[in-house]
């Protein structure tokens, strides 16, 4: 693929000195950013670096605070999402804009000028089937948009920008859900648009890999400004990784000593349905040493949502068997599952791990308010809990104003920190932890690996559940890539590749064993 | 039988009317439980202004203004100030309820004007109603708008990302809406029953918001539902025509309620859902922020 023009042409997209603040933060200072026509532009930074901010501005969504933007040098305002439309640029998001109870078609037909008045879905249809030819990928346009795949969904997002007229495409993090299939199937189909088609591509991610594969340029932000601006080809893996953090961290490998104790969990052929009735963890075995560690890798949606419940006794088992310690827990409630030492980190961490409202203080004691020791003549005793909140917020190093802050005004980092800690301040024997790094900047998700490390080395048995396959195969002992809620195998992590684990989160290798 | 019959029709139609605004309003993502007291204004409006002017006309007009208007007041507090939309309806109902006593009691009488002339004593809102629920449902189903609309009540961030203006839209819901919970109260002060009297509504309005439930937000079923709910409404004030002494007004009056309220359970339960889709609104009551 030969990159486009090298001398600097006129741009077709600029921002130029964009400064957006946001209540006590500066998301973004003085920012510039050039986008050629015709080229794949790559926006790199860490969660935070001001990455959305500066593409919702671009689309209309947000006003900045100062600075301009320009389309073929001509200064212009968007006032909405409407005014960037109309001038052909379209914005796939991080998180799906369909809705879900439509189907594809409506949905593609939204907002299009076309449909004022009485909608005509059937020239719609041919319109959209000729463009989806034209480009070359086809979606079933009557299907409704929950019955589709995350990549399939993506797909309507980019059909759809396209039937607007988008000449410039802006995507923001557009792998974040995908598997490593649909991953490079939308990059081919990316790189077909910009090639063949003659659409420029703005492509925000943090995910480097993708950046040296598709981009032609790459301009790095962190901590809302822009720190490099480089040809994809003259940019060196570590040279980005450097601006992107500020500095050196070399992903390594944890050292953890692999003594292994007594066995302590026994999971038999455990199945559960999903909230809408399905069965979503179909007949998962394992077993867990105390000090082992089960990197279950997948992309989510796969069962591991119901498999962390179902351990935890927040679901109920359709059948199976979970033993801990020989004794049967299957159908024990998650405060008793507690008391036997069962630690629970869940996903959503503002949502289920903690309530936003709440102070620290009161968030700790969400795990202690059953624990005689924390109560007094019947009462809550609050010096207790506020001397325990201070431990955690000490040794865990957890950065809040106060101990009476809201968990809502904790960074993502920050809150997790505690989490953490309140949990394993109960010294759990079996800890499930569910995306225990998602969304956290490179030092707090560092901090949480290390912290669950060192509960190993105490004895704990750690069930970690992850997207992220370098996390899996730095900490695992045991390697199970889980799809379709069955565990492909167990692997050991000396024997574990990431193309093989990757390859059966993907569902490769599963059918071939004649599984579904 | 025939008179029964008609007379229950008209009474569907004040359901209608006023579900249908619901209707739309929830559709677009706006609850507005306040039904009943923009009834109760739209009602006292209508009743006030025909007494005053002589004039069926700008009865219902005055009717229709008023829905409206306080329909954008709900708006202002839920869509502009993001208020609870629940708490918003509320304290339009108490609003409505003190205020229409207080500027109606001096009307508390009958209307004095000749009656609205009937097509074979059926009321001619009737076949009205029939055709703004044709209108509204293709309004919803056929058109670019009604897309829009539905789009704001499943997902509001969904369609501004395709450049449709949530807020206008929503506001031009509870407009809607509230004209035509005015043109309800003004169809039941005018024509229905066209008595002025404080409360006079007693529950039309909770009933009219229960159906909209009760037909999963299609026009189609709320129109066989607000026949059924005027036939149990109208039987609630004479049993004793249909099945003498077995049961009294004020429990028959309870029927429209003990009929949504199972819908109500079986539409909320995952076997429905799986099966018929989301029948519901997705966003509905909930505000919507930019960005």
């Amino acid at each position: 693929m030969s990159p486009p023009d090298l001398a600097p042409t006129e741009p077709i997209l600029a921002a130029r000195g964009i400064t957006k603040r946001f209540p006590g933060v500066l998301a973004l200072d003085h920012v510039d950013l050039e986008i050629q026509a015709g080229e794949i532009h790559a926006v790199l930074g860490q969660n935070g670096a001001g990455k959305t901010t500066l593409m919702n501005i671009l689309f209309g969504l947000l006003q900045p605070d100062e600075g301009a933007l320009y389309l073929r040098e001509q200064r212009i305002r968007f006032r909405s999402p409407h005014d960037a439309l109309a001038r052909g640029i379209g914005m796939v998001h991080q998180t799906r804009r369909l809705v879900s109870a439509h189907t594809v078609l409506e949905n593609i037909a939204l907002g299009h000028p076309r449909t004022r008045g009485f909608l005509n879905l059937r020239s719609t249809r041919l319109e959209v089937e000729a463009l989806g030819n034209r480009y070359g990928f086809t979606v079933p346009l009557g299907a409704r948009v929950w019955q589709l795949s995350e990549g399939e969904r993506q797909w309507v997002e980019i059909l759809k920008a396209l039937y607007r007229g988008a000449e410039i495409l802006i995507l923001d993090e557009p792998t974040a859900a995908l598997t490593p299939p649909e991953v490079k199937t939308l990059l081919a189909g990316l790189q077909t648009l910009v090639r063949d088609h003659g659409v420029t591509v703005l492509l925000v991610t943090h995910k480097l890999p993708i950046v040296m594969a598709v981009s032609h340029r790459v301009t790095v932000l962190r901590s809302g400004r822009v720190v490099a601006r480089l040809r994809t080809a003259d940019a060196a893996e570590e040279s980005l990784v450097q601006h992107m953090i500020g500095r050196d961290i070399a992903f390594r490998t944890m050292n953890r000593s692999a003594e292994m104790g007594r066995p302590l969990l026994q999971v038999e052929q455990l199945s559960a349905f999903n909230d809408k009735g399905l069965l979503a963890l179909r007949g998962v075995s394992f077993s867990l040493r105390e000090g082992e560690v089960l990197g279950v890798a997948g992309v989510t949606g796969n069962g591991q949502e119901e498999l962390a419940q179902v351990l935890a006794g927040l679901r109920p088992a359709a059948s199976g068997r979970v033993r801990l310690d020989g004794r049967d827990v299957t159908r024990l409630s998650p405060l008793q599952r507690w008391r036997m030492g069962v630690g629970y980190i869940p996903a959503e961490r503002i949502e289920v791990a903690s309530i936003a409202t709440f102070s620290l203080v009161e968030n700790t004691a969400l795990n202690y308010h059953f624990d005689p020791a924390f109560i007094r003549r019947g009462l809550l005793d609050n010096a207790g809990l506020e001397q325990l909140t201070q431990r955690i917020v000490t040794t865990y190093n957890v950065k809040a104003p106060s101990q009476y802050a809201r968990a809502q005004h904790l960074s993502g980092g920050n809150l997790q920190k505690l989490i953490l800690g309140r949990v394993l301040s109960r010294n759990p024997r079996l800890l499930i932890a569910h995306l225990p790094t998602q969304g956290l900047d490179v030092e707090a998700a560092a901090f949480v690996r290390a912290t669950l490390v060192e509960a190993t080395a105490e004895g704990a048995a750690v069930l970690l559940i992850s997207e992220d396959l370098d996390e899996i195969l730095s900490l695992s002992d045991w390697v199970a890539p889980i799809y379709e809620g069955r565990f492909g195998a167990i692997i050991p992590r000396a024997e574990a590749g990431a193309e093989t684990v990757g390859a059966m989160m993907a569902g490769v290798g599963m059918k071939e064993a004649g599984v579904r | 039988m025939w008179e029964l019959v008609a007379r229950s029709l008209e009474a569907s139609t004040i359901f209608l009317f006023a579900a249908l605004g619901e209707l739309i309003d929830q559709r677009s993502g706006v609850l507005n439980v306040g039904l009943e007291g923009l009834m109760l204004f739209g009602g006292t409006a209508a009743f006030i202004t025909a007494q005053t002017t002589g004039s069926h006309a700008l009865g219902f007009l005055a009717g229709l203004t008023l829905g409206g208007l306080l329909g954008l007041g709900h708006g202002f507090f839920s869509i502009t100030l993001r208020g609870d939309q629940v708490v918003s309806g509320m304290g339009l109902w108490i609003l409505s309820f003190g205020l229409t006593t207080y500027l109606g009691s001096p009307y508390t009488g009958p209307l004095g004007l000749g009656r609205i002339p009937s097509l074979w004593g059926l009321s001619p809102f009737f076949p009205l109603g029939v055709a703004l629920v044709a209108i509204t449902w293709l309004l919803l189903f056929r058109t670019g708008l009604g897309l829009a609309i539905r789009s704001a009540g499943e997902n509001p961030a969904a369609a501004e990302a395709s450049g449709i203006p949530v807020t206008s839209i929503r506001f031009l819901c509870v407009a809607l809406g509230g004209m035509l919970a005015g043109l309800s109260g003004a169809t039941y002060t005018l024509s229905y029953n066209p008595v002025w009297n404080y409360n006079f509504l007693m529950g039309w309005g909770f009933v009219s918001l229960a159906l909209v439930f009760f037909s999963m937000w299609n026009p189609w079923i709320l129109l066989a539902g607000a026949s059924l709910f005027g036939i149990m409404w109208q039987l609630s004030l004479s049993p004793e025509l249909i099945l003498p002494g077995v049961l009294s007004r004020y429990v028959w009056r309870t029927v429209p309620f003990a009929i949504t309220i199972p819908i109500l359970c079986i539409i909320s339960t995952p076997w429905f859902r799986t099966r018929w889709g989301l029948a519901k609104p997705e966003a509905l009551g909930r505000p919507y922020a930019k960005g």
